[in-house]
């Protein structure tokens, strides 16, 4: 879709793209808003504009680059932004996929094909948690810095995006592709299909915050830590 | 209709003859008749189906369980390899003989037809990195060059849409070529 503008109604990105609604939870922003523009709800909520537009455009668009140097927000706010993240898939997203996973075994006796892919599901979750708590450590020594660096000015390097592949996303798309091209055998339809589109769902949120991750926070904690070198 | 390769492996004359003229009159199919001493020299790449019974299965397991996914076990009734191979009843009535054979024949078409189908090469390739072995590792163990491994990789992530070694283990498992560990 088109990038968002301060005018940009929020009903209207939502209705576009879906994916977008636990961006804006992450922000405290319930449903029912209404027609009021992205500016206006934000002046409402309290929330910065440059940064709501930000990490929502990078969130939507694959091939938004950022407008450097960020004025009004520093790492903190991105930090903040990707705790609730974190959070938001360790108490919602990664039991609740696990939880409709064991059901679908449960309803699904003769399928041996299953478990595996569970097996595989828990492979991902346990490498996902050891990221968050790795994030922790990572987010600590940023803000740490970023107040060390106090008001000076940073020059932020967009070279410095983290381009890594992710192992992460190559095995939840594996485990997609598990269920869309190989699954065989006898299953209960409605929870395999209730289970696959937690995982796609996940897949895609997980990708679009590594965006925001590696083309935000990256370049910025590069800057910040050049600055206080 | 896609013509498929499928070669017949038992001592005993009668039901090796009475497989293949069924195999003909039913499916059109001309299955070839081989003995145990043949298979080492058979390309089991353009294989698409080996029916043994158990005796020939038993002298040429080696052979057999690596390649699984492609046989057919004439049995007496009971399953064999914990379900991991495929069997076909010799003593089942005719109707329900035959109708397993359908669904046999079925499948091997339907495999043929899919181009996606693996080559014997990229399942070694797969089942030593579902086993946890490097690029160079593998390379060594099939005396192949490294970008040779990288190119049959390629090739079984385009095939499969996997990409990770977790994910083509799983693979590997779901499909016999490697013992589940769960």
């Amino acid at each position: 879709m088109a990038l968002v503008t301060p005018e940009t109604k929020l009903c209207d990105v939502i209705i576009d793209e879906p994916s977008v609604i636990p961006v804006i939870n992450r922000f405290d922003i319930a449903l029912g808003v209404g027609d009021k523009s992205v500016k206006s709800i934000c002046t409402a909520k309290g929330i910065d504009l440059t940064f709501f537009l930000t990490i929502v455009n990078a969130y939507i668009n694959e091939s938004f680059l950022p407008d450097y140097p960020f004025k009004t927000f520093g790492a903190k706010g991105v930090i903040d932004y990707l705790r609730k993240t974190n959070n938001s898939y360790l108490r919602n997203q990664l039991p609740n996929i696990e939880r409709h996973f064991r059901a679908l075994i449960g309803h699904s006796d003769a399928n041996n094909n299953l478990p595996l892919l569970l097996q595989l599901y828990q492979e991902v979750k346990a490498e996902i948690e050891r990221r968050i708590e790795a994030d922790n450590t990572w987010f600590d020594k940023i803000i740490e810095l970023e107040k060390k660096a106090g008001q000076a000015h940073i020059s932020i390097d967009p070279a410095a995006s983290n381009n890594e592949a992710d192992s992460i996303e190559d095995k939840l798309n594996d485990l997609k592709s598990m269920f869309v091209i190989h699954l065989r055998g006898d299953y209960d339809h409605n929870l395999c299909h209730a289970v696959l589109f937690a995982i796609i769902s996940f897949e895609k949120d997980l990708r679009q915050n590594n965006r925001i991750r590696n083309r935000i926070l990256f370049p910025l904690a590069a800057a910040i830590e050049d600055n206080t070198k | 209709m896609q013509q498929v390769n499928i070669k017949i492996i038992m001592r005993d004359t009668a039901l090796a003859v009475g497989l293949r003229h069924l195999l003909h009159n039913l499916f059109d199919i001309e299955a070839e008749r081989i003995d145990e001493g043949q298979l080492a020299e058979t390309d089991t790449a353009a294989t698409d189906l080996f029916i043994a019974d158990s005796r020939s299965f038993a002298s040429c397991i080696g052979f057999f369980i690596p390649r699984r996914t492609k046989l057919i076990l004439l049995t007496d009734g009971e399953s064999a390899g914990d379900g991991s191979i495929q069997t076909l009843n010799r003593f089942a009535d005719e109707q329900t003989f035959v109708a397993r054979l359908t669904q046999i024949v079925e499948a091997v078409r339907e495999k043929a037809e899919d181009g996606n189908e693996l080559s014997q090469r990229e399942i070694d390739v797969l089942c030593l990195v579902a086993s946890g072995m490097t690029n160079k590792e593998i390379a060594d163990k099939l005396c192949i060059s490294i970008n040779t491994v990288l190119s049959h990789r390629k090739n079984i992530t385009s095939k499969l849409g996997i990409r990770s070694a977790s994910g083509l283990s799983v693979y590997a498992m779901m499909n016999g070529y490697i013992s589940p560990t769960v």
